[in-house]
């Protein structure tokens, strides 16, 4: 059996829609901007992969999505639209249902989608702040039960659940919480309940936003970001590079048998031949420094595809532009395509979108079918100086133009997690 | 290659007590609960500011099982699958950062980025990550093997349990470790179970977590559990004994004809009686035991489920089958089916 993806639908910093996606890439451009969803103005990063629109409300995503509206005033009405990564999701979601030509008779589908942490809603938070009598903050939690309109924070699943009703689909839910390996843990698990026959048709993907404040400033105290507040932040595999930035948005997809795709004359857009995981087990600050474990992935990912390394045309990186992550990832490419390393062409989107952590491995997979759509290797934003620890053939800001047939992407996710697929074009 | 999955060893730690053992016996006598021993939470430095309560709960689990266990020498291929639940940070750090972000009785942006930040502990953020209830137990005994985090509020346990039977089965790991830690007695997840309206229905919040070690076994392995398979299904819009029998017939290609022991893990009342209702048509001369006693324990009920059942057969004499049924507060029913062959 082989695995197809046969839809595929896209938020991001470009703007919504695949198309915006690949229009970005194809002209490498960024999408990174001044976060203007909030006042960033005392924090110490200012600049995130934001998706374009302010606020992301009912009526937006009313008109996003079509119909008649309910489910966005819905959530609307209950607050959760603060919680950027449900409007997302559910956007890409219905993309990738209507590129697939998905009806009626497909809504036994599962759904598997990764999603990011629940979002605080610290201003809900404040009536029921306060101090006990030593003068200690606490939390009435009793009255946060009962006051209407708190919420302390967003349930993970809501974007899930939503997805699962505005599809109206029979099947089951799971959801992936493995931080920023997340996304490409979900769309590897929808391939294999395709490959072991559990399931028909899964949409899968990722939706995540850490644009909010507590999420950024959660990643600042951790020193993940960037320090410098400029627009080229993320510098991939550069030898200047100094962090992270945020992303948000969402990719989902919709993969099913290529047998069945083709009799019900859905296009497939590429082939999800093979995928492998391995956890580092090595410190929770850091990634192993010799990339052993995501070698291993790598590994496991092109041995199931049942292509050798030397097959492989492109490598999409985790490439966060951090200072550990990159030369590590390069000991990995090297260690799991041996000679080969050298000759394929490696390339980070995280500079132009941002880190869209747990929907990151799912928008990268998506960025990758620009290899099969248009023959185009996406480019790596504001790389420029090459690091002699870094000595892939790393593509700079402007992309490439090659034919590919089999591409490797790989997602590491905070705590050692380590996810690749090896995606190949559809015969 | 598809081989079959044992059940090499449990580890639990719950309102049982520490140990997993017994279990199914205790629950099936009504036998009275010590719950999680006093001392446990977060007693370290160490723990304390880089652990979740279900962080602590999966990595004290995990290092019971693995001491138990004589693999240690293969941790780099070893998989572990984990049902997670919601974030659980301390909520001093977070109320420290929000009192220096309150100016004239509303929350501050600007002061927040200004100072509040800074009021919390650094690392913060890795108790918040609720993918660092499987990352803690991995980094310390050194777990390398194919891995995921599913977030449960119930099936999403199963899940997990079903990749990594899947993991064994396929030849993709020779040994994995699975199950569920969570902590919802945290006060933003027991206020969330209120607000739903969960906590009125008798849910009773419990700290648990649980964890089955699997490993590739010939089926007719004497003294030997085997798990035949998982099942999850969708329980939205639809009635929910149908959403049970779609879980349960997920199991297995084959329908399955004789149970004689049926583990019921609901999250309170009304999910034992939908559960019991079901079994009761379907399995009538199966011994029901529920994990009820046990309180909810979101992302672990499954798992406490799985191990009272493994205990049971255990203590069977002659082949033997039983389900798992599960129902939590997500109403997605989930399913696990076992057999035990005679000694």
């Amino acid at each position: 059996m082989t695995v197809a993806i046969t839809g595929v639908g896209v938020v991001s910093a470009f703007g919504v829609g695949t198309d915006a996606l690949f229009a970005g890439l194809a002209e490498g451009a960024s999408g990174i901007s001044r976060i203007r969803s909030f006042d960033a103005s005392t924090f110490p990063t200012r600049v995130a992969g934001e998706v374009p629109v302010p606020q992301a409300d009912a009526a937006w995503l009313a008109g996003m999505l079509g119909g008649d509206g309910t489910l966005a005033h819905e959530l609307g009405a209950a607050g959760a639209l603060r919680d950027r990564k449900i409007g997302f999701g559910l956007i890409a979601a219905a993309e990738a249902w209507r590129t697939a030509r998905c009806g009626a008779g497909d809504r036994g589908a599962s759904l598997v989608i990764a999603l990011g942490l629940e979002q605080a809603f610290l201003e809900d938070v404040v009536p029921i702040f306060g101090h006990d009598a030593s003068g200690r903050p606490t939390i009435a939690w009793d009255r946060e039960t009962r006051a209407p309109g708190v919420r302390f924070r967003s349930p993970v699943d809501l974007c899930a659940r939503s997805i699962h009703a505005w599809l109206d689909l029979r099947g089951p839910t799971v959801v992936h919480a493995s931080a920023c390996a997340a996304g490409a843990l979900a769309v590897a698990h929808a391939a294999s309940l395709i490959e072991r026959g559990a399931a028909d048709l899964v949409v899968c993907g990722g939706a995540d936003s850490m644009v909010n404040p507590l999420g950024l400033g959660g990643m600042c105290r951790l020193g993940a970001p960037s320090p410098r507040d400029e627009l080229d932040a993320c510098r991939p595999f550069d030898r200047r590079r100094d962090g992270l930035v945020i992303g948000e948005g969402a990719a989902m997809f919709v993969v099913e048998d290529l047998a069945r795709a083709r009799a019900r004359g859905a296009r497939p857009l590429a082939t999800i031949l093979g995928w492998g995981s391995t956890q580092d087990g090595y410190r929770v600050t850091a990634p192993r420094p010799d990339g052993r474990a995501a070698r291993a992935a790598m590994e496991r990912a092109i041995a199931r595809s049942g292509l050798g390394a030397d097959a492989i045309g492109y490598i999409n990186a985790h490439g966060t532009g951090t200072p550990l992550n990159d030369p590590a990832e390069c000991k990995a490419i090297h260690g799991a395509l041996g000679r080969h390393a050298s000759r394929v062409a490696v390339s980070s989107i995280k500079g132009a979108v941002g880190h869209l952590m747990a929907a990151a491995g799912a928008i990268e997979l998506a960025a990758s079918l620009l290899a099969f759509e248009r023959d185009l290797l996406p480019g790596t934003a504001n790389h420029s100086e090459r690091d002699p620890e870094c000595d892939v053939d790393v593509i700079g800001p402007a992309p490439r133009h090659a034919r590919v047939d089999a591409v490797l992407s790989s997602s590491f996710g905070f705590g050692g997690q380590n996810a690749s697929i090896v995606m190949g074009r559809p015969a | 290659m598809t081989r079959a999955v044992a059940i090499a060893r449990t580890a639990a730690l719950s309102a049982f007590g520490p140990g997993a053992r017994g279990l199914g016996r205790a629950l099936a006598i009504d036998a009275p609960l010590p719950g999680i021993p006093a001392e446990a939470p977060l007693a370290t430095p160490r723990a304390r500011k880089m652990m979740s309560r279900a962080a602590y709960l999966a990595a004290r689990c995990l290092g019971d099982l693995v001491r138990e266990l004589a693999w240690t020498d293969e941790g780099e291929h070893i998989g572990y699958f984990l049902g997670v639940g919601a974030s659980g940070g301390s909520l001093d750090d977070f109320l420290a950062l929000l009192d220096e972000s309150i100016v004239d009785g509303a929350f501050s942006l600007h002061r927040f980025g200004d100072r509040g930040l800074a009021a919390c502990n650094p690392l913060l953020a890795f108790q918040l990550m609720n993918n660092f209830t499987l990352c803690h137990g991995a980094i310390l005994e050194g777990l390398g093997g194919p891995n995921s985090a599913v977030f449960s509020r119930g099936a999403g346990t199963i899940a997990a349990l079903a990749e990594a039977v899947h993991a064994v089965s396929s030849g993709e790991c020779e040994r994995a470790i699975s199950g569920g830690a969570d902590a919802p007695t945290h006060p933003t997840t027991v206020a969330e179970l209120a607000r739903e309206g969960f906590v009125a229905r008798g849910l009773v919040a419990a700290d648990a977590a649980a964890l089955v070690a699997l490993e590739a076994s010939p089926s007719t392995t004497p003294d030997t559990t085997i798990i035949e398979g998982c099942g999850i299904a969708s329980g939205r819009g639809r009635p929910i004994a149908d959403a049970i029998a779609d879980a349960v017939a997920a199991t297995r290609r084959e329908p399955i004809e004789q149970v004689d022991i049926v583990v019921i893990a609901p999250w309170g009342p009304p999910a034992a009686d939908a559960l019991r209702s079901w079994t009761a048509g379907r399995f009538p001369t199966a011994t029901v035991v529920s994990t009820g006693a046990l309180g909810e324990s979101l992302a672990a009920t499954a798992a406490l489920a799985v191990i009272a059942a493994a205990d049971l057969l255990a203590d069977a004499a002659g082949p033997r089958r039983a389900i798992v049924l599960t129902l939590g507060v997500d109403g997605d029913p989930g399913a696990v089916a076992l057999s035990r062959s005679a000694a």
